[in-house]
C-alpha cells in the first residue's frame, strides 16, 4: 500500500504540469457544474414540479463527469510512461503487477470522486442560495444513489476503458477520443429520460448500476491480465 | 551472485536466448558482448523478472527467477536499454520516486548521495526535459544504484552517447569495481568491454565463448601483418610457402599476411619477401584486436548454425 501512495503522489506531481490534463480535469468539472447551475436558475419562480424535472435534467452533468474526468486523467498517466520510456524502470522496481494497476486506477478514480461530489455539493448550495430551498423530492433515494453508487461505478467504468483503450496505442489524442466512448453508459438515463420513459427511478438507477457492475467486472478481468509486467513489455504498444 | 542454467526465451517461434549457462561471481563485471538481436537485453529481462523464461532456471543474488521475483528485484538495480524519465519532474523528485519505490529508508539523502556523484546536483531542481543525452544517462545511472543494489544490470550503458558522455559513464562504471557490486554489463562495443570487464561472454542467442578479454584474444592469437610493396605482383602472395603464414593476399599495394606473429616471425617473412625480389617500402604490424576474435567468433557460428 506505502508503494501505491508512493506511485499515486508521484502521478498527481506529473498530472498537475500538463495542460491537457488541466483542461480535461478542471474545465470539465466547471463547465458542468456552471451548466446545471445555469438549469436551476432558470427554474426561478417556476412551480416544484416543473424545478424538479429540471434538477433531473442537471442530475445528468454528475453522471457525465465522472467518467469523464478519469479519462483524461488516465489516459495521460498511461500513454505519458510509454511517451517517455519510463515502463521498463518501472517495471523494474519492486511494485507488484497488482499495484501498479490498482495504483494507476486510482490516480484516476479518486480525484475524479472528489471533483465530481465538490462541484455537486457547490451545486446544491447555489441551488439552494437560487431557490431558497431544494425542492421537495429532489433527494430521493434514486437521486442519492446516482450520485453515491452511480458515480463511482461509473468512474471505475471510464478508468477500465481508459487503460485498456491506452494499453494499445501510444497516441494520447487516440487514446483520449477512444477512451470518451466511455462517456456512453452515463448518458443511458439521460436517453430514457428524453424519450420520456421516466424521471430518475429507482429501478432505472438499479438497472444501469447493474449493468455497469457486470461491465466492470469484465473490463477488471482484462485489464488486470494486461497490467502483468510481460504482457506490458511485450505487446504493449 | 548470478547463475544460470539453460536459461531459454521464445518469443513465438523466434528463439532470443537458447541454453544459456553462466555464472556471475560477486564483484565481478561481466560483460554480455554480442550484436543487435543477440539476445542481451532478453538475457536482462529475465534476469531482473520482467520476462520470464520458457525454460531453464536461474539465480540471482541467491533467490531464484520467477519463484522470488520481489526479492530479486530489490537487490538488482538496472540500466534499461533506453531509459526513461518524468521529463517534466525535477532530476531529484525523480530519483526520490524511485528511491522511495525500491523502500530507501531515507530517499531524500539517497537521491542526494546519487546527484552529488554523479555530478548533476547543481541541475537536481530542473526538469529532466532540459538535460542532454549525456547527463541523462549520468541519471538513469544514479537511478539504477539509488538503493544501493547489490547487482548491477547495465544495457548498453554508452548506446547512442557522444564520445566525452561516454566515457564519462565508463569511467564511472570503472568505478563501481571497488564497491564490490557485480555487474552484467551488455554491450556490443568490443573495446568497451575489453576495457571494463573481467570476462566477457560472446552471445549470439546462445553462448558462444566465455573468458577473461586477455585469454579470448590468445585463443585466436596470430596476428597480421600489412607489406606495402613498391613492386606488388601477385606472386608475392601465392609463393610466399611459409609455415607459419595462414593466408596471405594482395589489393593494391598492400600485401597481408595472416597467422603471422610479428614479433617472431617478421624477420623471416621480410626476408623471404627480398629474396623474391619484393621492394619493401614499409611493414606494419596489424594485430589481432578483440575485434577480430569476435567477428571470427560469429563467423565460426554462422557456418556452424
Ligand atoms: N517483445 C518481443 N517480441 C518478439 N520478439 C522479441 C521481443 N523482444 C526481443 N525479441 C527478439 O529477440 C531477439 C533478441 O532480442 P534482444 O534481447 O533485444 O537482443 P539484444 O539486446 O542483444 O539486441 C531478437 O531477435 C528480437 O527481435
Ligand atoms: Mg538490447
Amino acid at each position: 500500500m506505502r508503494r501505491v501512495r508512493v506511485l499515486i503522489a508521484k502521478e498527481w506531481e506529473e498530472l498537475r504540469k500538463i495542460k491537457m490534463v488541466i483542461y480535461g480535469a478542471l474545465f470539465l468539472p466547471l463547465l458542468m457544474g456552471g451548466l446545471a447551475g445555469f438549469m436551476v436558475w432558470q427554474g426561478q419562480g417556476l412551480p416544484p414540479e416543473a424545478q424538479a424535472a429540471l434538477f433531473n435534467t442537471a442530475l445528468m452533468y454528475f453522471l457525465i463527469l465522472p467518467v469523464m474526468i478519469p479519462v483524461t486523467l488516465a489516459v495521460y498517466s498511461i500513454v505519458g510512461e510509454k511517451e517517455q520510456g519510463t515502463l521498463e524502470p518501472l517495471l523494474a522496481t519492486p511494485l507488484t503487477d497488482w499495484e501498479i494497476f490498482a495504483g494507476k486506477a486510482l490516480v484516476a478514480v479518486l480525484p475524479s470522486l472528489v471533483l465530481t461530489w465538490g462541484v455537486f455539493l457547490l451545486f446544491l448550495i447555489a441551488a439552494h442560495v437560487i431557490l431558497g430551498g431544494i425542492p421537495a423530492g429532489v433527494l430521493s433515494v434514486p437521486w442519492l444513489l446516482s450520485i453515491f453508487v452511480l458515480s463511482p461505478l461509473l468512474a471505475v467504468f471510464g478508468v477500465l476503458v481508459s487503460m485498456l483503450v491506452s494499453s494499445r496505442t501510444s497516441d494520447p489524442r487516440a487514446a483520449y477520443q477512444f477512451s470518451g466512448l466511455a462517456v456512453v453508459p452515463s448518458l443511458i438515463p439521460l436517453i430514457a429520460y428524453s424519450i420520456q420513459m421516466t424521471a430518475v427511478n429507482l429501478l432505472l438507477v438499479i438497472l444501469e448500476g447493474g449493468i455497469l457492475v457486470v461491465l466492470n467486472g469484465a473490463l477488471l478481468y482484462l485489464v488486470v491480465k494486461l497490467f502483468r509486467r510481460e504482457e506490458i513489455l511485450t505487446r504493449w504498444k | 551472485m548470478i547463475r544460470t542454467e539453460a536459461l531459454t526465451r521464445r518469443f513465438g517461434d523466434r528463439l532470443a536466448v537458447d541454453g544459456l549457462t553462466l555464472e556471475v561471481r560477486e564483484g565481478e563485471i561481466l560483460g554480455l558482448l554480442g550484436p543487435n538481436g543477440a539476445g542481451k537485453t532478453t538475457t536482462v529481462r529475465m534476469l531482473a523478472c520482467l520476462l520470464a523464461p520458457t525454460s531453464g532456471r536461474a539465480w540471482v543474488g541467491g533467490h531464484e527467477v520467477g519463484r522470488e521475483a520481489s526479492a530479486i528485484r530489490s537487490t538488482v538495480g538496472i540500466l534499461t536499454e533506453s531509459p526513461g524519465f518524468y521529463k517534466r519532474l525535477s532530476l531529484e523528485r525523480n530519483l526520490r520516486y524511485f528511491a522511495d519505490l525500491y523502500g530507501v529508508s531515507s530517499p531524500r539523502a539517497a537521491a542526494r548521495r546519487y546527484l552529488e556523484r554523479l555530478g548533476l546536483w547543481d541541475r537536481r531542481t530542473d526538469a529532466v526535459a532540459t538535460l542532454s543525452k549525456g547527463l541523462r544517462q549520468r541519471l538513469a545511472l544514479a537511478r539504477a544504484l539509488v538503493h544501493e543494489p547489490k547487482v548491477l544490470f547495465l544495457d548498453e550503458p554508452t548506446a547512442g552517447l557522444d564520445p566525452e558522455s561516454a566515457r564519462d559513464v565508463r569511467r564511472f562504471i570503472g568505478e563501481l569495481t571497488s564497491e564490490r557490486r557485480t555487474v552484467l554489463l551488455c554491450t556490443h562495443n568490443l573495446p568497451e568491454a575489453e576495457e571494463l570487464c573481467d570476462r566477457i561472454a560472446v552471445l549470439r542467442t546462445r553462448l558462444i565463448a566465455l573468458d577473461r578479454p586477455a585469454a579470448l584474444k590468445e585463443r585466436m592469437s596470430g596476428g597480421r601483418v600489412l607489406v606495402e610493396l613498391g613492386n606488388p605482383r601477385p606472386e608475392f602472395a601465392t609463393g610466399l610457402h611459409l609455415p607459419f603464414v595462414q593466408r596471405a593476399s594482395l589489393e593494391g599495394n598492400t600485401l597481408t599476411v595472416e597467422g603471422a606473429n610479428p614479433d617472431r616471425d617478421n624477420p623471416t617473412l621480410v626476408r623471404r619477401l627480398v629474396e623474391m625480389g619484393a621492394e619493401i617500402r614499409s611493414v606494419t604490424r596489424d594485430e589481432r584486436t578483440l575485434e577480430d576474435v569476435y567477428l571470427s567468433l560469429m563467423g565460426r557460428d554462422d557456418a556452424a548454425g
